[in-house]
């Protein structure tokens, strides 16, 4: 069995507590991207945020943790298993505070900057607003005071990044915290799903867990 | 003065302005894209024909309602009346180059002399696929899956394949002792059931046959339940092909809610050898909107050699009325996407830079030909749909930025110069 974390960011240390906390044991990654428990038969597959829900997806991974947003942005439909209660953030729409737009309507035909496009265009085809999206890998906030956008799309935690940079919420586009995701792969995890919902479950599931059962479901 | 002649057209016959051609060539693409995503192939025959290629093939009826007419050159000539007769003239004339079995696609039109109703027309459009050079059930459960991924594709979600066999009716009415010289005349009373109900129907084959033939058949071709409970209900030997057909469909991922297996389907029989299908629309009362089956043999008349195949026709006018009624077809768009004005020829070549531009980045433009007032070149941008003007005046030149004008919401937005095709692009994002 494997399952795919981050490698670095946001959610790695807080991912490695939270696979430790359920019983888990194994060494620190170091440079390896592959780390085999201790304890059980698990791999930990250390991955890029982004690449996490393929690698699920194509059943090379049979569990994940990612933060909503990802999942959302990359539009894979995934089974989410529970919200974890760790990585919680925001994915808001910010305006430099000066700004004339005061509202989401006021964003019509405006530029947003945004490294989730997919996530803002759903969300203003939702709201009947008709933005330019600007696609970006990063650092949006610097967008609008260097003219290229209006307004940015950007994940807050503290708030603290968009203030040093003169920008305001103007609203919330989506809540995200790390989740834990799994695939469709029927025959590889049917079998383990069932396990880690039942406690104790018996051998005709085709796979019997050393310990009661993973991740507290 | 010249005689000024009225600008009518024949009846039967249609013009279609830019507005209704743009839904038409909407649902023909997807019809289209999805037999291509199949693999099938398509051919083209000439709209006319030798006379003697056509007649006879269609019934008495069908015959008297080709068109016909003698060339310049005396021959006679008819028009094309389907697409399943040239193409069995075309595959009897080429078999040998052809890929075995053979899979085409034809989307053209088609003409028949028939008096003009509401939904009838004289010239239209069929478009048709079949897959020939082979008798297995696959091919048949194929064309099933294919009417599934195009009424999918459309936007359909209520509609409903009715299949038949035309080998189980032979069966059914064997075993209840129909004698075979009544097959076709009762087959024809059994298709009527939708149409006058099982009374009348029951009423007129009793014209023909004993009371207890006609309930011991009526009994079993209005049967209810569900698909497995009605196939399973048929004796063994009778239901396989049947059986068989319905299961591959399954395997092939067509939902069952969109199948019927509805052994009173009866359209068709008459020249179908093994399964036949129709599509109904469940919200949209328009009749069958889709038809085929299996023939036996489809170059008879042209060759020697035996081509079985399985094929559909989709009645593309009723598809196409079908769409617009449930709100399918209310946002396609025309082909202008932006507008580029000038008012002035000094600002003439910066505006033509920018078309330039626009096209080159994959935009469909255009420029207005004519330096008139902006509020006019925005009326034209109205009528024609164009969802955004591009306004360069000498101002906006000065100060490097360019102003789009959002049609739909009469907003303003002015941005650098070099950020404009990026700006209309990220719109559409």
């Amino acid at each position: 069995m494997r399952i795919a974390i981050q490698n670095k960011g946001r959610l790695s240390e807080l991912s490695i507590a939270f696979l430790r906390s359920s019983g888990l044991s194994f060494q620190p990654n170091g440079r390896s991207l592959i780390t085999r428990c201790d304890n059980e038969d698990v791999e930990i597959l250390y991955l890029r945020s982004a690449d996490i829900p393929e690698y699920v997806r194509r059943g090379v991974a049979d569990f994940g943790i990612v933060g909503r947003n990802v999942l959302e942005e990359k539009e894979i439909d995934l089974p989410i298993l529970r919200s974890l209660d760790f990585g919680q953030c925001r994915l808001v729409i910010a305006v430099p505070q000066k700004s004339s737009i005061q509202s989401i309507q006021d964003l019509e035909g405006e530029r947003i900057a945004t490294s989730y496009p997919n996530t803002l265009s759903c969300y203003l085809k939702k709201q009947g607003v008709s933005a330019s999206i600007i696609p970006l890998r990063g650092s949006v906030e610097a967008a609008p005071a260097l003219d290229l956008a209006d307004a940015i799309c950007d994940l807050v935690q503290t708030g603290k990044t968009l203030k040093d940079n003169g920008l305001t919420p103007l609203v919330t586009v989506l809540e995200s915290e790390a989740v834990l995701i799994t695939n469709l792969h029927r025959i590889k995890t049917e079998p383990l799903l069932r396990c880690m919902r039942v406690s104790g479950c018996g051998a005709d599931c085709g796979f019997t867990p050393s310990s009661n059962y993973y991740f507290n479901l | 003065m010249t005689q000024i002649i009225t600008p009518k057209i024949l009846k039967g016959t249609r013009d279609f302005l830019p507005k209704d051609m743009a839904k038409r060539q909407y649902v023909m693409e997807k019809i289209r894209s999805t037999f291509i995503r199949f693999g099938y192939d398509t051919i083209e025959t000439p709209v006319i024909e030798y006379a003697e290629t056509l007649l006879g093939k269609y019934g008495d009826e069908g015959s008297k309602l080709v068109y016909q007419f003698k060339d310049n050159g005396g021959r006679q000539i008819a028009l094309r009346y389907d697409q399943t007769v040239p193409f069995a003239r075309l595959v009897a004339a080429n078999y040998q180059a052809l890929p075995m079995p053979f899979k085409r696609y034809q989307i053209s039109r088609v003409w028949r002399a028939d008096r003009p109703a509401k939904g009838r027309y004289r010239e239209f459009y069929q478009c048709d696929i079949d897959i020939i050079g082979t008798e297995s059930l696959l091919a048949d459960a194929e064309i099933a899956k294919v009417i599934f991924s195009v009424f999918k594709t459309l936007g359909f979600t209520d509609f409903t394949i009715k299949f038949n066999s035309r080998r189980l009716m032979n069966r059914i009415l064997e075993s209840v002792g129909v004698p075979a010289s009544r097959t076709a005349d009762v087959i024809r009373l059994i298709d009527k059931l939708d149409k006058i109900g099982k009374k009348s129907v029951a009423r007129e084959l009793e014209c023909i046959l004993s009371k207890e033939i006609v309930q011991k058949l009526l009994k079993i071709i209005t049967a209810s339940g569900a698909n497995r409970e009605k196939i399973a209900s048929l004796k063994k030997e009778d239901s396989q092909e049947i059986r068989e057909f319905f299961k591959l469909c399954l395997d092939f991922g067509i939902s069952e809610k969109n199948l019927l297996f509805d052994l009173s389907l009866a359209r068709g029989l008459d020249y179908y050898t093994g399964v036949s299908y129709e599509v109904v629309l469940n919200d949209v009362a328009i009749g069958s909107v889709a038809g085929g089956g299996r023939y036996g043999d489809l170059c008879g008349l042209f060759c020697e050699k035996k081509f079985s195949g399985a094929g559909v026709a989709f009645g593309f006018d009723r598809i196409v009325f079908a769409m617009e009624e449930l709100g399918l077809l209310s946002e396609i768009p025309l082909s202008s996407q932006v507008l580029v004005t000038y008012f002035d020829e000094s600002v003439l070549p910066n505006s033509l830079a920018i078309f330039a531009e626009l096209q080159e980045f994959g935009f469909n433009a255009e420029i207005y030909p004519e330096a008139i007032s902006l509020s006019k070149q925005f009326k034209y941008a109205d009528k024609k749909e164009i969802p955004f003007v591009v306004i360069c005046g000498s101002d906006e030149i000065q100060k490097e930025a360019v102003t789009i004008k959002s049609m739909k919401t009469g907003k303003q937005k002015t941005v650098p110069r070099n950020q404009l095709t990026e700006y209309l692009k990220g719109l559409s994002f």
